[in-house]
Order: C-alpha cells, then structure tokens, then sequence
C-alpha cells in the first residue's frame, strides 16, 4: 500500500495558475488549484473548450505558465524553464491527437522511442516493448506503419508508448475515445493498477462513468475549477452538471427521468449495480 | 421546420442542382466488397466480401473493434477509395449506372474529427465550400449555408462571420458537419461523430441526428459508442477484422450477446438493465426517458 495522501508531498501541486494563448482575449485556465498525491487518480470533465487539454500541456511542461502561486510537477518548477523541461521527462502525457504522438516507422519502434531515448539496453527494451504490445492487444501489429493504423490502434499505440517509459506521474487526455467498449476497460483496468501501484494520474475524459470511478473528480468552467470533489458530489448536484455542459453516467441520468415522473430514488445510483439495489432488486 | 424541409429535399429542384433527387432518403447496399490498403511491407485487407443493406430513410449502426474496417467501409461507400471487388449500390443503381456519379454527390461522409479540416476564415465561407464546388447558384448556396447552420445549431447572425477556429471544440464539430449537410445528403454517413464531445454537445449531436432521421435522411452511424447506437439506430452491421460479424435487427439473445462481447462490444446499458430485471430484452428502451416511463 503507499503511504496515505497526507504524508507525502503531492506529485503536482499547483495554486493561482494562469495561462492565456497569444492573443486571445480571455485566460484560458484561471486562478487553478491542483493537488494530486501519489497513488491518486483523478478524472478532470468540463465541456468542450473549459481548458481541459491545456492544463494537461501545462502539467507536462509543454507551455509557460503566465503566473501561478507556485506550479509543481514531481517537485519541478513549472514556473522556470529547466524546471519544465525536467517535468517533459517524468510526466508521462498522452495527448489527445494521438497522430501527435506517433513518429516511428512501425508500432513496435514507437512503443520503444521514449525508452531509446532514456537510453535503455536493448534487450530491456525489447522486454519492455513486448510486455506493453500484450497489455494493449497490439501483438499482430507491431511491424505496421503507425500512420496506417485505425483510430483506436493508434490510440493504444500511443499509450503503449507513453506508459512504456516507468514514472510517477500520468496525464491522459481522453485515453479511451477512439476504444471500443472493451478496449476502454482494458486502459481503465490499467490506470486503476497503476494508481494502486503509487502513480499520480490525472484523467481527462468526456465520459461520465469513466470519472465517476475515479478518486476525485475536477470539473472546468471557462478555465476555472467549478467544483472538486467526489465523483457522487458532482453528480447529485444536477444543475451544476448541466450547466457546466457534462451529464450523469446511464443510471443517474435514469434516476434523474425517474424523479421527473414522480419516483425519485432515495440514493442517485451511478452504476449499474447501485441502480438495480435503488430500484429494489437485489444483486 | 424550414431548415429540416430543405435538407430533405422537399422541393425538388433543376436536375444536378440541389434536391434534385427529391425528398425520400438514399438506400445503400453492399455486394461483396473488398478492399485492402497498400503498405510497404505487403497489401494489407480491410474489407473482405461485406454485403449489407440499408433501407432508405432507415439508420444503421457501423460497429466492431477498433480497426476491424469501419472508417474504411464509410470512404468505399462516399466513393473515396473504389472496392476492389464488389459494389457499392446506392438507390439501387450499381457504379455502371449513368446516374451514378450524381447519386454519389447525394451521399455526405463526416470524418473523424471533421473539425481537423475546417479551414476558411469565416464559418460561412466553410460551409459554403462544399456547395460552391458543386457548382450551385449563390442564392442557393446561401441559402443552403444558413439552412445547414440553423439545423447544427448555430444561427448564421450569430455564427457565419466567426472565425472557426474562435469556435469551441462542440462548435467546431457542429460546423463542420454543417458543411456536409449543406450539400443536402440524402444519405449521411458519420465517422465516430461523438469522440470527444463534451455530453451537453453529445445531446445537442443526438437531437440533430433525430432531426435528419424524421426528415427522412438515411444514416449510417460508425460508433463504439453502444448505447447512443441503440438509441439512434433501427439496425446494426457488426464487422470483425474486414468481413461482415452481424447484420440486421439488433439480436439481444444469448448468441446475440456472445457475439457482441466476440466483437469487443456490449449491451447497451439499457438492454442489460432489462435483462436483469427479468424483462424482455428486445423491448428495452433505447433511452432514460422511455425507462423511466416503463419503471415509474
């Protein structure tokens, strides 16, 4: 087990963060706390264009912050240069485009370019580049040319590469929207060990049940924090989740319906399991 | 209603011109197409022997695993890639009909991240693109362009003279769908259009779909996304890797549910509901509204 949340410095730690892209009129992330201790997955929702995937360019290292209190990613200054290209190296990121992610020739030299760059041996490598093809179903298509493969091949491909490389620290940017229903598990099943592992992971998502397995969820609002919290805190308060353009997963919005016409439930359920005991069917 | 009126078609216009085919949806069908891509190493398949029908005005869900030839099946079908076997039927007419190439111009494909391509200076000019090339009067492109705006939900006083990329993400795939449903599709067919919507926009997408459908526009909907599938589509085409797994009615039964997890798919959440609930599974609802409805 790792240690509990409040006996370690959190991985990222951020109060006060600013960023505005050049010329625009308004911040694009504003006034943004952040804490994210190891061992903690946290799911970041808000509607599209709430800064979502900025934030995640920010916790990489990959842009200045405009100011912040103080902005830390594994004990590196964000707020400096060598401080954000230290966190280019331990923050692992998949970003959302994974065309933008893909450089080798084939998927199974693209899983093992970050581990080529930290200088490996070879036959560490390889392990390493076999043991990320199995747990991402990608086996039959390691000699394939990345820029030929499906959506969701490229997405895996992608995040083969990123998790390839060990670190402390994970930003995913909607790791799972190009998957099919299995696949999504597979990378949620995966994001959960390694959470149970010690890493920090930060998970940007459109999907509500996937946040809602979450251990804390931060939601978005034109680039300020709306709410953070639980997962059953946002969603019980359905105003806040329609105004802040998200929704509930299938079995709240099913209880919502239900209060509409007259049944409300006493607890909102928010899987499948919690729905059938709140409509009074044992499990 | 105006806009829904147009995009159907409902007044038929100059042959070539828009509407000219009239207001009912396109059927498709497929004859034992194939299809593979060229790569370095060896000709890669993507397609092998895919026979299907879609009735018009009807909605077929595209669905399987990733990479299993879903996008690929979309571009045969739009006419970007020609099969290498096999044919693409559309109102019946095979690639030998001299109607063809028309009927080809009445079908709208919506990419993956359609967003990606948006490339004029205003939204206006974005939309306006696909009925200019087409070569259509400027009243009529203008009026297509607000049309298609109003239906995404983008009112053209407000939207036409935004810069697109000044527009949200969820804005940014509603116009550049717009920029399809200007060209007046009678058959559209959607590549993943609800990856990385916010859900507020998923709805909004959801609404605009149901809107096409009850205008008569036949669709065919590529999605992993199950449940939105059930609850927008009549129909459901299953491939695994490149050749058909499924088609027809949406089959709930025990094989029916094997073959879905065979696919890496599943139930929608409310069949399983159904299912756990003891009730009969192929009068699930397809939609919160319609269980609530039968649980209240």
């Amino acid at each position: 087990m790792s240690p509990s949340p409040d006996e370690t410095p959190p991985l990222f730690d951020i109060s006060g963060l600013h960023y505005r892209y050049a010329g625009a009129q308004a911040d694009a992330l504003a006034d943004l706390d952040l804490k994210v201790h190891e061992g903690e997955f946290v799911a970041v929702v808000g509607a599209n264009g709430s800064g979502k995937s900025t934030l995640a360019r920010l916790l990489g290292g990959l842009e200045k912050p405009a100011a912040a209190r103080h902005a830390l990613a594994c004990g590196h200054d964000l707020l400096v240069e060598d401080g954000r290209m230290a966190a280019r190296r331990d923050v692992g990121v998949l970003f959302q485009n994974p065309e933008n992610q893909l450089v080798a020739q084939c998927v199974e030299d693209d899983v093992a370019f970050g581990l080529e760059n930290l200088a490996w041996p070879a036959a560490d490598i390889g392990r390493r580049v076999d043991e990320m093809l199995a747990r991402f179903g990608l086996e039959d298509l390691r000699r394939r040319e990345p820029h030929m493969l499906s959506g969701g091949q490229k997405q895996r491909t992608a995040l083969a590469g990123v998790i390839a490389v060990p670190r402390r620290v994970l930003v995913l940017d909607e790791p799972t929207a190009m998957l099919d229903p299995v696949g999504r598990d597979e990378v949620l099943r995966a994001v959960r060990e390694m959470r149970d592992e010690g890493l920090a992971i930060v998970y940007i998502t459109q999907e509500m049940d996937e946040a809602a397995g979450a251990d804390r969820v931060v939601a978005l609002e034109r680039g300020t924090q709306a709410y953070a919290g639980d997962a059953g805190g946002l969603f019980a308060d359905a105003a806040l989740v329609r105004r802040l353009g998200l929704g509930l997963p299938a079995a709240g919005e099913l209880a919502l319906a239900l209060a509409e016409q007259g049944r409300g439930l006493r607890d909102l359920p928010l899987t499948m399991d919690e729905l059938l005991v709140a409509l009074g069917y044992a499990t | 209603m105006s806009g829904l009126e147009a995009i159907a078609g409902a007044a038929p216009d100059k042959p070539g011109g828009p509407g000219a085919a009239g207001s009912a949806g396109m059927s498709l069908a497929g004859e034992a197409v194939s299809f593979s891509y060229e790569e370095a190493r060896a000709p890669v398949p993507a397609l092998c022997d895919v026979s299907f029908e879609l009735r018009a005005g009807g909605s077929l869900a595209l669905m399987g695993a990733s990479g299993s030839g879903k996008s690929t099946l979309l571009q045969v079908v739009r006419g970007l890639d020609a099969p290498e076997s096999g044919a693409v039927l559309l109102d019946g007419a095979d690639p030998s009909d001299p109607r063809y190439t028309a009927l080809q111009r009445e079908v709208g494909l919506v990419f993956q991240a359609p967003e990606r391509q948006l490339f004029a200076s205003t939204a206006r000019d974005d939309v306006a693109f696909g009925p200019r090339r087409l070569g259509w009067p400027d009243e009529q492109v203008t009026s297509a362009v607000a049309t298609a705006l109003d239906l995404v939900g983008l009112p053209p006083a407000r939207f036409a003279e935004r810069h697109p990329y000044a527009l949200s993400g969820g804005e940014q795939r509603r116009l550049a769908l717009a920029g399809v449903l200007a060209m007046r599709p009678r058959l559209l067919l959607l590549d993943e259009p609800f990856v990385s919507l916010d859900p507020g926009t998923r709805r909004q997408l959801v609404g605009i779909l149901e809107r096409l459908k009850a205008a008569g526009v036949t669709l065919l909907l590529a999605t992993h996304d199950v449940d939105l599938a059930w609850a927008l589509c009549d129909e459901i085409l299953v491939l695994g890797e490149g050749r058909v797994a499924a088609a027809g009615p949406w089959d709930f039964s025990t094989a029916g549910g094997r073959l879905l997890a065979a696919n890496r798919l599943r139930e929608p959440f409310f069949v399983e509901l159904w299912r756990r609930l003891g009730r009969d599974t192929h009068r699930a609802p397809r939609t919160a509204a319609q269980a609530a409805q039968a649980l209240r």
